[in-house]
């Protein structure tokens, strides 16, 4: 039954790592370009382990943006593991800490995506710890083997390549299926402008007000519609 | 300093990812921050774009046509198709023959 669990977490997640494969090849190379070593570009996929804020990290770093911007943009991408983490909660309630530990290192936005249907649907019944495992270690292995390749390449891909073009691309693919409801388009709208008009601040500044700007926008329209 | 960066936003991420699971308390999210959270990525995500995209000097908007005309090409894709993959090849390609 824990056999077959894991298994079915590891075939559910096979699909996603078409996404997933590109984005870690990406990384690698970005990674080398933005004048990270390879160590510290290969580590930061096990440490941080959660694609795009990495991209971000890398391409701050390059900027020479001040540790605190890069520690709070890292930080204000990834909070969006607080939601996943609650929307868990009530599925993992009987998990000793070891468990806990481990499932949470591997929680990330596909393992996620794959294991809250599985706990919706078998939760009582099966033991869907094994099938959250299943997943998302075989998410955390494409993600380590994906970034060593694209470490491994960055250094032999010609620069005309423009394969750092990859990583808006692999941002847009993100975003527009997220674009469904006036919110979220107005909220990407907004930081996507203050991104443009805000590069020329200090210490790359400009993500955390674009990102905020557009938080604060999606809320406050998504407000509006309710109220209209 | 670097690994130090490193390593404290990997731990920043760890606590976010346990927060709410621990077992140590019972925590549960304010539903208020729950309206922004949902924010979250399309917002951060779209300034990554867009800035890669546009930039501003301070007194004038710079852009390469080809690099423009690649990711309309890949907005398209990512909306039809949902796959990265497929949006990645298609805004690459456009730009390797423009």
């Amino acid at each position: 039954m824990k056999r077959k669990e894991f298994l079915l977490g590891v075939s559910a997640m096979l699909p996603l790592l078409l996404g997933v494969v590109p984005f870690g090849l990406v990384f690698g190379v970005l990674g080398i370009s933005s004048g990270l070593s390879e160590t510290q570009t290969i580590l930061m996929s096990s440490i941080i382990f959660a694609g795009a804020s990495q991209v971000v990290f890398a391409q701050l770093w390059a900027a020479g943006s001040a540790y605190i911007v890069i520690g709070s943009s890292v930080a204000l991408i990834n909070l969006r593991h607080v939601l996943y983490s609650a929307s868990v909660a009530q599925h993992l309630e009987k998990m000793n800490f070891k468990w806990r530990i481990i499932l949470a290192y591997l929680l990330t936005d596909e393992a996620f995506a794959v294991s809250i249907r599985r706990f919706t649907s078998h939760g009582t019944s099966r033991p869907v710890h094994f099938f959250m495992l299943g997943a998302g270690l075989t998410l955390w292995l494409t993600w380590q083997i994906s970034t060593i390749i694209g470490v491994i390449a960055g250094s032999t891909i010609p620069e005309n390549w423009e394969l750092a073009f990859a990583i808006p691309l692999t941002f847009i693919a993100i975003v527009v299926p997220l674009l469904r409801s006036s919110p979220t388009i107005v909220s990407a709208l907004t930081s996507g402008l203050i991104a443009i008009f805000g590069q020329s601040l200090p210490w790359n500044i400009w993500i955390i007000i674009a990102a905020l700007g557009g938080i604060l926008m999606g809320a406050f329209v998504e407000k509006w519609n309710h109220n209209k | 300093m670097i690994w130090f960066v490193m390593i404290l936003t990997g731990l920043i991420n760890f606590i976010f990812r346990i927060s709410m699971f621990s077992g140590i308390r019972n925590i549960h999210l304010p539903l208020s921050l729950n309206r922004y959270v949902v924010y979250v990525p399309t917002s951060v995500l779209s300034a990554i774009i867009a800035s890669s995209l546009i930039s501003f000097n301070g007194q004038e908007v710079l852009y390469e046509a080809e690099k423009l005309l690649a990711a309309s090409i890949a907005v398209i894709f990512a909306y039809l198709t949902k796959s990265v993959s497929a949006t990645l090849v298609a805004g690459l390609i456009t730009m390797w023959i423009m």
